[in-house]
């Protein structure tokens, strides 16, 4: 092992800028991997012989195959994958250190940014036009939401990934991932429970408000039944199906 | 209850098992079964951070998980079963005898594996070997979200299912 | 729509459907963005987020969880805004038919965005030689060339679906024989369900979790009856 080098700001900005298109090959035979080797390569060049010599070479190689994570999450792979590399770990234990941080990435992103902060962020935009804000407004209280957590995130990532290299394990214990999905998920509710009708009688219009309580009424338990459903029908895809059925009849019989 | 899916996943633990089939099926408790990972404490650490705080992980080597099964099975809560490769569900399947159904989530691509789903790339051996299973008892089907349709065995090998 | 109109819309939904997955993923690509920016670039904002916040609706059921398949929002969502930006006012048919019209752009978009992984396999598996030997114009050829396809891919769906959808949005904006409340209230409704059982099926697992529903639900009711 040798000491570990500083990560220039410059490589610091290049990885960060690379990350936004780290998938950008996404498929299904190295999945991520390409994107992590394409991302993890400034800080490569900072290895003994530089761009093109043997070390650099290797690692570029090895970065660069099969590996699967949440795309922000990844940040967190690169920052400790690239301090492995610039420490001169052993390449074998580099490669099932890869492996292992796959799963867990990819589940903790999955919670925290899919399934928690993102629906959070769109229900903070329905809010803003449930409420009566504008197209400029709604629009940004859902991306501003968003790309707050989404960039401090990944680069949060690159920052710990890199300070704790093989120990980044210990990053994901962090509250934001342990119990910040549960008070997000809590938030959401809230916010589900007041943007969802807000955003339906806006939508409606000036109506009468049995016509609005029944609407709400069959949203809830619609909804309610169609939980129960564990998410083995995709429901989106059924209202197409009646919603094409609904305009058929609309537009023939005119 | 108990053990609602027994999978095949490479990944082992990740988003599709945690939040895809965890969260509408109310998973309470997941068994990692890998004879490399139970004996591996920083592994198991790792593998622990991915699920929720209230969400219990067994980690078993295939021993521990024959002697353990019945337990699962019979648990109130729900709950999956992951191995991270056929031969691991193979072993288990014929020395507990009692798992009834597996379930193909991810096997990704290798040298001297063919594409057979866009999640499923199979060699000849891994074949037999799903083929072995089917005959034991178990039904063996393909699905890797809950929303997806299931295909069988017969699907999955005829590359019907590759579309 | 004229064709400079669709070659127009294809970039931005090119661009739209760019941010899915390739670059730079932030969500850019949600309905409530891509439609109220398209339709708001040819000058009907509003009848875009009217439509954004209809289709977030159906999208909110459809997380990109893991490596599954998924609608693909952007180009879809660039198809429908520019459909309900066509005239200056909206009739309760044309919404109707601007959400069929995102909804099958972007099932058929998922299935798109599917070929163009397989594309990238096959270029990967081709240059695979070159990766493992750490060549590093390899590993970034293989990034550029990745997502300028998609960009390709988005373009050609937003253009497709244009080209599909324009006339039978024509069609609906003028021959609709539902009664206009009828087919809100269907539309809403059918938005309104998928939305409330989605975040109830991604929230539920979290303890408590429905009382702070039931807190949020009646704050808006209170709102609804002072308002």
């Amino acid at each position: 092992m040798t000491a570990t080098p500083q990560l220039p700001w410059r490589t610091r900005a290049a990885i960060f800028v690379r990350f936004l298109a780290i998938q950008g090959s996404w498929n299904y035979e190295t999945l991520v991997g390409n994107g992590i080797g394409f991302t993890i390569e400034p800080a490569l060049r900072l290895l003994p012989g530089g761009i093109g010599g043997s070390a650099y070479r290797a690692a570029l190689a090895r970065q660069s195959q099969y590996f699967n994570a949440h795309p922000y999450m990844a940040s967190f792979a690169v920052g400790a994958l690239a301090r492995a590399e610039l420490e001169g770990v052993d390449p074998g234990k580099i490669e099932r250190f890869r492996t292992a941080l796959c799963g867990p990435l990819g589940a903790t992103g999955d919670r925290l940014v899919w399934a928690a902060w993102l629906p959070l962020s769109v229900l903070c935009g329905i809010l803003a036009f449930g409420i009566g804000a504008g197209a400029g407004r709604s629009v940004l209280a859902f991306l501003v939401t968003y790309n707050v957590g989404h960039l401090a995130l990944r680069f949060w990532g690159l920052k710990v990934g890199y300070a704790e290299g093989l120990h980044v394990a210990k990053a994901l214990g962090h509250p934001v991932f342990r119990v910040g999905p549960q008070w997000l998920a809590r938030a959401g509710s809230l916010l589900a429970g007041l943007a969802i009708p807000l955003a339906i009688a806006r939508g409606l219009g000036p109506v009468d408000p049995m016509v609005l309580g029944g609407l709400l009424v069959t949203a809830g338990l619609g909804g309610l039944g169609l939980a129960r459903l564990h998410g083995r029908f995709e429901v989106w895809k059924w209202s197409l199906g009646v919603l094409s059925l609904v305009a058929l009849a609309a537009m023939v019989r005119a | 209850m108990g053990l609602e899916l027994y999978r095949i996943d490479d990944r082992l633990i990740h988003g599709q098992v945690v939040v895809g089939w965890g969260q509408p099926l109310d998973v309470q408790f997941i068994v990692l079964v890998d004879d490399e990972v139970a004996s591996s404490d920083w592994e198991q650490e790792l593998y622990r951070m991915g699920v929720p705080p209230e969400m219990d992980v067994h980690f078993d080597s295939v021993d521990d998980a024959v002697m353990h099964l019945a337990k699962y099975q019979d648990d109130s809560r729900a709950g999956i079963l992951l191995t991270g490769d056929i031969d691991t569900m193979v072993r288990l399947v014929t020395a507990s005898g009692r798992v009834p159904t597996v379930n193909l989530g991810g096997i990704h691509h290798r040298p001297g594996r063919t594409q057979r789903l866009r999640y499923l790339f199979l060699s000849r051996d891994e074949e037999e070997q799903l083929k072995a299973l089917a005959t034991a008892g178990a039904e063996v089907t393909a699905q890797d979200v809950p929303a997806a349709r299931a295909l069988t065995l017969n699907e999955v090998l005829s590359g019907e299912g590759n579309r | 729509m004229t064709p400079a109109d669709i070659g127009v819309v294809a970039i931005i939904g090119g661009v739209l459907g760019l941010d899915v997955v390739s670059f730079p993923q932030a969500m850019l690509s949600r309905p409530i963005v891509a439609c109220t920016v398209t339709a708001g670039f040819m000058g009907a904002g509003f009848q875009g987020l009217l439509l954004g916040v209809i289709v977030e609706a159906f999208a909110l059921e459809t997380l990109p969880v893991g490596a599954s398949r998924y609608p693909e929002w952007g180009s879809s969502s660039a198809v429908g805004g520019a459909l309900v930006a066509t005239s200056a006012s909206v009739t309760d048919g044309g919404m109707l038919m601007a959400v069929i019209a995102t909804l099958a752009t972007a099932w058929v978009g998922g299935w798109s965005m599917v070929q163009v992984r397989r594309l990238n396999a096959y270029w990967a598996g081709q240059r695979h030689d070159a990766v493992a030997d750490g060549n590093r114009q390899v590993v970034t050829a293989l990034q550029v060339a990745g997502m300028s396809a998609d960009l390709v891919r988005g373009m050609l769906m937003t253009a497709a679906g244009l080209i599909i959808f324009s006339p039978l949005y024509a069609l609906a904006m003028t021959r609709w024989s539902l009664d206009s409340s009828l087919t809100r209230w269907l539309l809403i409704a059918i938005a309104g369900t998928t939305a409330a059982g989605a975040v109830y099926t991604v929230f539920h697992t979290t303890a408590q979790t429905r009382w702070y529903f039931v807190a949020g639900l009646l704050a808006a009711l209170v709102m609804l009856v002072v308002r």
